[in-house]
């Protein structure tokens, strides 16, 4: 019986190819992209799922309460903190401190390897980072290899670019900045790709120079705290000693009424954007249910699509059912039939799918510039995911039909008396309905994220992005002292405009906060974002002041000057009134000297932070060159020329500004890319429903079209009457779609503190498109139907 | 009115070329009603077709009142078949979604006739046919004699000068053939010329003339003297 029935359901499938092939087609593209989103998503929610304790595992985060409602939030803390925190918690059972940096590192020529000299991210952790966080040890172990000075231990990857072969490396000394010797005392396996923690190479604590900070001051974004929770200890318990924590180390002193320390729980650093990560990736929940939701509306269309066509086919069916009832056959056994059909039809989609999300893997992990790999089934949970998805399609799509076309009367059926309308025309109807308000939500959503990304693209962050190049600057002492000199020696290159040293562009993902007092000697209740910058910092960036002049040249702090929020928070109305007032922080001391024009300081995600910026040479990190854009590419080589001869010992980097703001939007990127590519298939997956339907429906008619063209319809007549039924469902759907988009796009905004204004016109759109595609589609199909022969359909059934 | 003159039509299907229509010659008078016979498969039907311009022939010639039909496009010959023709099939051919009022109206709608006078025109009609009761009725719902009738209403409500008929009482039971052949009858007495295709030599009675076709020739025409006085 199987045997025979499968036999009929293929026999079947091949005498309607037209349709099995919108079924099987539009299906496996919708399959596959769910397969895409998937593989996209687990990986997403797999980062730092793998450490032994880690839903115990939380980091120690800092936030500043403004009154009048605003907030910033840093994922660093104040340097002494870690120790703090270790002597005044009980409920801990770990903690430590691990702070970002970067340096040359060089490892000395061994036998048969050259000197490797290069520019890296370092970063110096406790040994009990490493008992919080079972990394796999290849050598060393957290205990030992790093409690004592000057050790260093390095990934397996790190240690085979510095010495060839990690097992070479254990006991050999590299080289920090040219001036302090690091012994390799221990290795650790890589990390994984899907990991909030890129560490390559981790100094020994006790090697940190700041390491016996006072300061509770200032916070930076890479120095971070880590802590394990001991065993039983609930959240809630924490609320109290926390509170305590603040009111002994921050709350009693005047400055910092606001500051706020809470813990942040592991598995929600890849996807907190409020707080960063040692890696810079991150993917916030609310994108990830976004993506999700885009994957079961695929889900649904191809389903729609595939119960639209099964149900208006099922008529030419109803022989076979009435035939298989009158010999004996029970509705349940026919249920089963056309449901296994639908499990055919299916599985051969999802073979399919498979092919395709394989093919266009690559272009996913484009996205992500190289820095991921996918592999289709690299996780055996795909397994149970396509198993999943093949039960659910088939029940979703194949059930109505089943239950129409098994409920056919046997006496009917065999006369082939069932009316075209058995498949509930209805309820046809209404799916296309949903099919389309599903496809104009996506259209509106796709329409309004292209907008508010050029938005950002375009939008004036305040100051100038154009040729502008960062080069990283030594920091050691001796090298400090050629500062000046290189300087002088970039002015005299053709092609550069200005230079201005500096601790960080105006708009940075490495930010200082501190607090400071003005005019008083008490601290101001609110912190400060620093910038250590030159007197050409300005005129550098194009930034503008709306008073006062900029800052004198100076190696230390003498002067200031701030942003317009900074003076709006104090309250001062006139930014002259701020001129002369005295500021100290950082152990400096000034009176401000100009009002700067507020300019982005942080991404477009987030408001413009208070900010004083002044000079101080220890604190330059690189300088920024506008160059003159005839001739960038000279230009450039020359400085690297003049870098390496004043540098020797030392690695040329450069990134050009504007480049380096769009990592900023990279997550939006991705997901515009992803979000625009998956709601095109949505779209095309309805309109070859749409296509299959009239096709139907045209077929369904042509007796009807026959007999209005022999009463003296015109083609075009006949083509506007098929036409207009479609329209309406389209313009339903929309009049559906247009509230839940509002929505859904609102949302998504939202998360954007600079944004578009929503207007009337991306929904207008998305009407106009979703009409003009089903005028084409059904023109294109009914032209056929009242072109074709009308005598023949006339002739008698 | 009519003037055909060798008209040949040839279906060319894969294996096969059949000679439908093979050089017919055909006049009918204006007011005349003429009856069309011979064997299945002589080519009635295809005849029909080819003076309700729903078919085009090879080659020949076919005046409507000095009017070349067959050079027209497409366009014109929609727009001349529903000035001037009208039909009725042996499957009467009702459109199943609309009821029987609506079905009527469907040709006055083509020829753009205003809303208020249509409504006029198919009451007007319904009166006349006797099936002013059935006239929200969908066709299932009717017999075959009401379906025909129905069919014959939707005909005539253009005033057409032109009515074609083929095989009208092939699916009816010989009372309700007789109740069409009445109305067509009548029909006729009001002026309208009448080419109609029968098997039923009863049926033909009631006409002019009758022609006898054979594997696409017209093998012989006899006038119906009972009738045909009355025209003259
Ligand atoms: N669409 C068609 N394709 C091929 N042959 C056709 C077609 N229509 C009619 N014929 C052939 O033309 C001949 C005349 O058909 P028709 O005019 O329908 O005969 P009848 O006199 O029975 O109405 C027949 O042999 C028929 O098989
Ligand atoms: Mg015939």
């Amino acid at each position: 019986m199987f045997k025979l029935n499968l036999k009929i359901a293929l026999r079947n499938l091949w005498k309607y190819k037209g349709y099995t092939s919108i079924n099987v087609f539009g299906l496996a593209i919708g399959l596959a992209s769910c397969i895409l989103i998937f593989i996209f998503v687990r990986y997403q929610l797999s980062f730092d799922k793998d450490y032994a304790n880690g839903d115990r595992i939380y980091r120690m985060v800092t936030s500043w309460k403004y009154a009048d409602g605003n907030e910033f939030y840093s994922q660093g803390v104040p340097l002494p903190l870690p120790a703090a925190v270790r002597n005044d918690f009980s409920q801990f059972e770990k903690v430590a401190a691990i702070q970002q940096s970067s340096g040359i590192v060089k490892a000395k020529a061994l036998p048969g390897k050259a000197e490797v000299k290069k520019s890296e991210s370092i970063y110096y952790a406790e040994p009990s980072f490493f008992e919080i966080f079972d990394y796999k040890w290849l050598a060393g172990n957290p205990n030992q290899s790093l409690t004592a000075p000057n050790t260093v231990v390095l990934s397996e990857k790190a240690a085979n670019t510095y010495f060839g072969d990690w097992r070479k490396a254990i006991g050999n000394t590299l080289i920090l900045d040219n001036k302090t010797d690091f012994k390799v005392t221990g290795i650790i396996k890589d990390n994984p790709q899907n990991s909030s923690f890129p560490l390559e190479i981790i100094f020994s604590y006790v090697s940190f120079n700041s390491k016996n900070s006072k300061d509770w001051g200032s916070v930076s974004s890479s120095w971070e705290c880590y802590v394990l929770l001991k065993k039983g200890v609930l959240l809630s318990e924490l609320d109290k000693p926390i509170q305590q924590f603040l009111n002994k180390y921050e709350n009693d002193k005047d400055a910092s009424g606001k500051v706020g320390h809470t813990v942040q729980p592991l598995k929600t650093i890849h996807h907190n954007d409020n707080y960063g990560n040692f890696a810079n990736k991150y993917m916030p929940y609310k994108q990830i249910i976004g993506l999700v939701i885009i994957g079961l509306f695929l889900l649904l269309t191809a389903c729609i699509n595939f119960i639209n066509l099964a149900t208006a086919q099922a008529i030419s069916r109803s022989k076979e059912v009435g035939v298989r009832k009158v010999m004996g056959s029970r509705r349940k056994q026919l249920i089963w039939q056309f449901l296994s059909e639908t499990a055919l039809i299916t599985f051969i989609a999802l073979l399919l799918a498979c092919v395709l999300s394989e093919l266009t893997l690559p272009k996913m992990e484009n996205l992500f510039g190289g820095d991921v790999t996918f592999s289709l089934f690299g996780h055996p949970i795909i397994f149970v995911f396509l198993l999943v998805m093949l039960v659910v399609v088939s029940f979703l799509a194949g059930l109505y039909p089943a239950l129409i076309m098994s409920g056919f009367s046997p006496a009917l059926a065999i006369k082939n008396k069932v009316t075209a309308n058995a498949g509930g025309v209805g309820l046809r109807k209404t799916l296309v309905v949903v099919q389309f308000a599903i496809t104009a939500i996506l259209i509106i959503g796709t329409l309004v994220v292209i907008k508010q990304m050029s938005f950002i693209r375009n939008k004036s962050l305040g100051f100038d992005t154009q040729a502008i190049s960062l080069v990283s600057l030594p920091q050691d002492s001796l090298s400090k002292l050629k500062y000046n000199g290189f300087k002088e020696r970039l002015s005299g290159i053709k092609g550069v405009k200005n230079i201005s040293f500096c601790s960080a562009a105006p708009s940075s993902d490495s930010n200082n906060e501190t607090s400071f007092t003005y005019n008083s000697s008490k601290r101001v209740d609110f912190q400060a974002n620093v910038k250590a910058v030159d007197e050409a910092y300005f005129k550098t960036f194009g930034l503008q002041l709306i008073a006062g002049r900029p800052i004198a040249k100076s190696d230390t702090i003498k002067e200031f000057v701030v942003n317009e929020t900074l003076i709006k928070k104090l309250n001062v109305k006139n930014p002259n009134e701020a001129i002369g007032k005295i500021m100290t922080l950082w152990g400096g001391k000034g009176p401000i000297v100009g009002v700067v024009k507020d300019f982005n300081n942080y991404s477009l995600h987030e408001k413009i932070a208070p900010m004083a910026m002044f000079s101080r040479k220890s604190n330059y990190r690189g300088i920024a060159i506008k160059l003159d854009v005839a001739d960038i590419g000279n230009t450039m080589k020359q400085v690297e020329s003049t870098f390496n001869t004043m540098f020797p010992d030392y690695v040329y980097e450069n990134e050009f500004f504007d480049e380096n703001l769009k990592g900023f939007y990279e997550t939006e990127q991705i997901m515009g890319t992803l979000f625009k590519v998956f709601a095109s298939v949505v779209i095309f997956i309805s309109f070859i429903g749409l296509f299959g339907l009239i096709s139907f429906v045209a077929t369904q008619r042509t007796k009807e079209i026959a007999i209005r063209k022999v009463l003296g319809a015109s083609n075009l007549e006949l083509i506007k009457m098929l036409n207009n039924s479609f329209l309406w469902m389209v313009l339903i759907a929309n009049m559906v779609a247009w509230p839940v988009a509002y929505i859904f796009v609102k949302n998504w905004l939202a998360g954007f503190e600079y944004r578009i204004d929503l207007s009337i016109w991306p929904f207008i759109f998305a009407m106009l498109i979703s009409m003009s595609i089903t005028i084409i589609t059904v023109t294109l199909r009914s032209y056929r139907a009242a072109k074709a022969n009308t005598i023949d359909a006339l002739k008698y059934e | 009115m009519i003037k055909i003159e060798n008209l040949e039509k040839v279906y060319k299907t894969e294996e096969i070329e059949t000679t439908a229509l093979n050089g017919i010659n055909l006049h009918v008078k204006e007011g005349e009603f003429v009856s069309i016979m011979g064997p299945s498969g002589c080519g009635k039907s295809t005849l029909l077709n080819v003076m309700g311009l729903l078919d085009k022939p090879e080659s020949g010639s076919y005046k409507f009142i000095e009017t070349e039909l067959l050079t027209l496009n497409d366009r014109e010959r929609s727009n001349f078949r529903k000035r001037n023709m009208g039909f009725v099939f042996q499957n009467f051919n009702l459109i199943d979604e609309l009821t029987v009022f609506e079905n009527i109206e469907l040709p006055l709608i083509y020829n753009k006739v205003p809303a208020g006078e249509r409504k006029k025109l198919v009451n007007e009609i319904i009166g006349r046919m006797n099936i002013v009761n059935r006239s929200g009725h969908f066709p299932q719902q009717l017999s075959g004699g009401q379906q025909q009738r129905v069919a014959v209403a939707r005909a005539l409500v253009t005033k057409p000068k032109l009515v074609l008929a083929d095989e009208p009482t092939g699916n009816l039971d010989s009372t309700h053939g007789n109740e069409v052949m009445e109305l067509l009858c009548e029909l006729n007495e009001t002026g309208t010329t009448i080419v109609m295709v029968t098997h039923s030599s009863h049926d033909a009675s009631f006409s002019n003339r009758i022609i006898n076709l054979k594997d696409g020739h017209v093998i012989s025409e006899k006038i119906n003297k009972g009738r045909t006085e009355e025209l003259i």
